[in-house]
């Protein structure tokens, strides 16, 4: 087929396969894949509301033994830098959080192996005891498939005890691209396979939960590489439907193991229109302004986005690999109300909630983003040692006498 | 494609004066995509694939000494700042010019080197004489929110054999730039002496502006500034990625690409090999230029 007619094909609402959406991907100019992603945007989203999330975004470990070739935030068992957060800390973050309004955390961590399948069952019970509508959006599919092999438990088995203590969704994070052959070369293939990550979505969606799915390229895949991973992530909502959105964002190569270049703005606003054509079947697609900026984050908007993303409060992955930008709320609708749509906020499952929350009370303006910790704190918190650390580095750590004053 | 925004595109291929309607779905729709074709529509008529980049090494007017020797990939030395005086302009040029041989040196506000000469124009016209028989290839910018009547300026610059490099909108911001754009349009004999429109504002206002408002811009100034060659954006002040995007856009000239890399995050890869990859993935053809606009394509 012709660019052309595979262009009618998308305005006329109809599905292209993966060889056409290559071509798409590969020969369009970059204005008729922004408008083709734009037409199936208004058609989805026709009242003209771009919606956004006050939730904060929180690494509760650093301690990973995943060593991903692409990922600067990482620390290995046993570094000086290394940290768990404490129940306690947790709970001053949400605190934060829902004192600008914010509902939820988006947390997800580290295969930190000190970390046992009871510490997360116990952290969700009494975030819920002490915050029952707080909503908790946690662990990808690699690290629930993590807790599984280090509990010796199937994967059903650990998403029903990780429900019952709590979770509410699941973020689709640690998806990077769904092809074994990039996978492998990203050094990611023993945390999850292609196939791995995408049977932990189905069960996932199985038990009843929703979950977002993303796509992290630009790293070693190639084009035709990012059309099978969205290729597979449609498959599986034509199965399930619990993708409630979509995120791309590109490779930040700054201080990884990987190293090399970060794609170009265009590339992201191109991929960004191939997702919104390929993913017929989701409804939401995030602009990714913590990797591109706001400006560009903004022209996603252009480009098939209907969803300016989360406030986020705190970051910490992507602004170890040298990006660091920050939005509030005041500034996320503006630029959405700059691009000419009305703004509201929403929740997980993308309902909304209603008009911008600051326009009806003060809340602080915020320049920059926190991060999990202070630089240099790597105290261990105290509820830590009523679990099995299973690293010697861990258990050595555990058994010490605490060096903090009494 | 809205309406509203059709009929203000024809109007403007047409020259056909806009009205307020006219101006609202240029500026406020949320269409913007059909305003980028249309303006890459224009530039793409002008210039056809072809997008020039120049990299500079920027040096103070008060030390004229680059802290590095100037490399083979640099098109220009700038001096940035404002001289004390007349003579101490004249002596940095002439500095720097034996440092650089081979590279032009550019730099000075326009309106800076006027004050100076205390707003006389026949100082101001020996000045820029002797400018550039010190060495100064172009005046670096003009601002043109601060021209009321460009006819003695334009007068003074082809009387002196100089020639502007980029023609600024200084701060000017929202619908204070669409009124200035229409004025530049009306401007005889402004792009014999500039050869660059930069649309964007020089320093990030508060609040700062935003992707669709840059866009919008410099979508603008290629469809409604027809008599200036090149519309210009700069890699160090608007960063890379907006700079791209911009190219899509109606940009069709790169400024201020640095000669040198930067080794804060670690050498990754040239400025060189970073513009032209940035400009092919935009979908054109990179072509080095120097400080005079002459393509320096080996
Ligand atoms: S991306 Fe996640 S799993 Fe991979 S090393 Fe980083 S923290 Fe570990």
């Amino acid at each position: 087929m012709t660019i052309a007619s595979i262009a009618a094909r998308v305005r006329d609402g109809r599905r292209i396969d993966g060889r056409d959406a290559l071509r798409l991907y590969t020969g369009a100019p970059t204005a008729l894949l922004g408008r083709l992603a734009d037409t199936i945007r208004a058609r989805k989203h026709p009242s003209g509301v771009v919606s956004y999330i006050i939730d904060r975004n929180v690494n509760y470990t650093n301690v990973c033994v995943a060593r991903c070739a692409f990922c600067a935030f990482y620390r290995p068992v046993g570094s000086g830098d290394g940290y768990v957060l404490g129940f306690d800390e947790l709970f001053r973050k949400i605190d934060e959080t829902r004192a600008v309004g914010g509902g939820q955390l988006l947390l997800q961590g580290g295969h930190n192996p000190d970390l046992p399948l009871p510490w997360y069952e116990d952290l969700f019970a009494a975030v819920k005891s002490r915050y029952p509508d707080f909503r908790l959006h946690a662990l990808s599919p690699p690290e629930i498939l993590h807790l599984s092999r280090l509990s010796q438990e199937p994967v059903p088995v650990v998403v029903r005890r990780l429900v019952r203590a709590g979770l509410d969704s699941v973020p689709g994070g640690g998806a990077e691209i769904l092809v074994d052959r990039v996978r492998r070369e990203l050094n990611c293939y023993s945390k999850a396979t292609a196939d791995e990550w995408l049977s932990v979505m189905r069960v996932v969606h199985e038990a009843g939960l929703r979950s977002t799915a993303t796509m992290m390229y630009g790293s070693v895949d190639t084009p035709a590489e990012r059309v099978e991973h969205l290729c597979r992530l449609r498959d599986l909502q034509d199965e399930t439907g619990g993708f409630t959105a979509f995120i791309t964002w590109s490779y930040q190569p700054a201080n990884t193991a990987l190293s090399g270049v970060e794609a170009t703005g265009i590339d992201y606003l191109r991929t960004l229109a191939l997702s919104r054509i390929v993913l017929d079947n989701f409804d939401n697609l995030q602009a990714s302004w913590v990797t591109q900026g706001g400006k560009v984050g903004q022209l996603s908007l252009a480009f098939g986005a209907n969803d300016m993303g989360s406030v986020m409060i705190e970051e910490n992955v992507v602004r170890a690999a040298g990006a660091e930008y920050c939005m509030d709320e005041a500034e996320i609708v503006r630029n959405i109300e700059d691009a000419g749509y009305v703004a509201k906020r929403r929740n997980m499952t993308y309902d909304l909630l209603g008009d911008p929350l600051f326009r009806r009370r003060a809340i602080p303006r915020r320049t920059t983003l926190a991060v999990a910790r202070p630089a240099g704190d790597t105290s261990l918190p105290a509820e830590l040692s009523r679990y099995p650390a299973r690293s010697r580095p861990g258990r050595e750590q555990r058994s010490a006498p605490d060096p903090r004053p009494a | 494609m809205h309406d509203d925004l059709t009929a203000a595109l024809d109007k403007i291929e047409a020259g056909a004066v806009l009205e307020d309607r006219d101006w609202q779905a240029l500026t406020g729709g949320r269409d913007l995509i059909a305003l980028g074709m249309a303006a890459d529509t224009a530039r793409r008529r002008r210039h056809a694939d072809r997008t020039t980049f120049v990299q500079v090494v920027s040096v103070s007017v008060s030390a004229p000494v680059p802290a590095d020797p100037i490399g083979g990939d640099a098109g220009e030395v700038r001096l940035a700042g404002r001289p004390a005086t007349a003579e101490a302009a004249v002596a940095a040029v002439r500095t720097l010019a034996d440092r650089a041989p081979g590279v032009p040196v550019t730099g000075f506000a326009y309106g800076d080197l006027d004050a100076l000469c205390g707003h006389d124009p026949v100082r101001l016209g020996d000045l820029l004489v002797d400018l550039r028989e010190a060495g100064l290839a172009q005046v670096a910018s003009l601002a043109a929110d601060a021209l009321v009547d460009p006819e003695p300026v334009v007068g003074v610059l082809r009387g002196s054999g100089s020639a502007v490099s980029s023609l600024t909108f200084g701060e000017a911001v929202g619908s204070d730039v669409w009124r200035l754009m229409q004025r530049v349009k009306s401007w005889d004999g402004i792009g014999g002496i500039c050869r660059a429109l930069a649309p964007l504002p020089s320093a990030e206002p508060s609040p700062p502006t935003t992707g669709y408002s840059d866009l919008r811009q410099v979508a603008l100034a290629r469809l409604l500034v027809d008599n200036i060659d090149s519309i210009q954006v700069d890699w160090s002040r608007h960063g890379p990625k907006l700079a791209q995007v911009a190219l899509t856009f109606g940009a069709d000239d790169v400024d201020a690409v640095p000669a040198v890399a930067s080794h804060d995050q670690g050498w990754r890869r040239s400025p060189r090999e970073e513009i032209r990859r940035n400009i092919t993935a935009a979908g054109f053809r990179p072509v080095p230029r120097n400080g005079r606009f002459e393509a320096v394509e080996p």
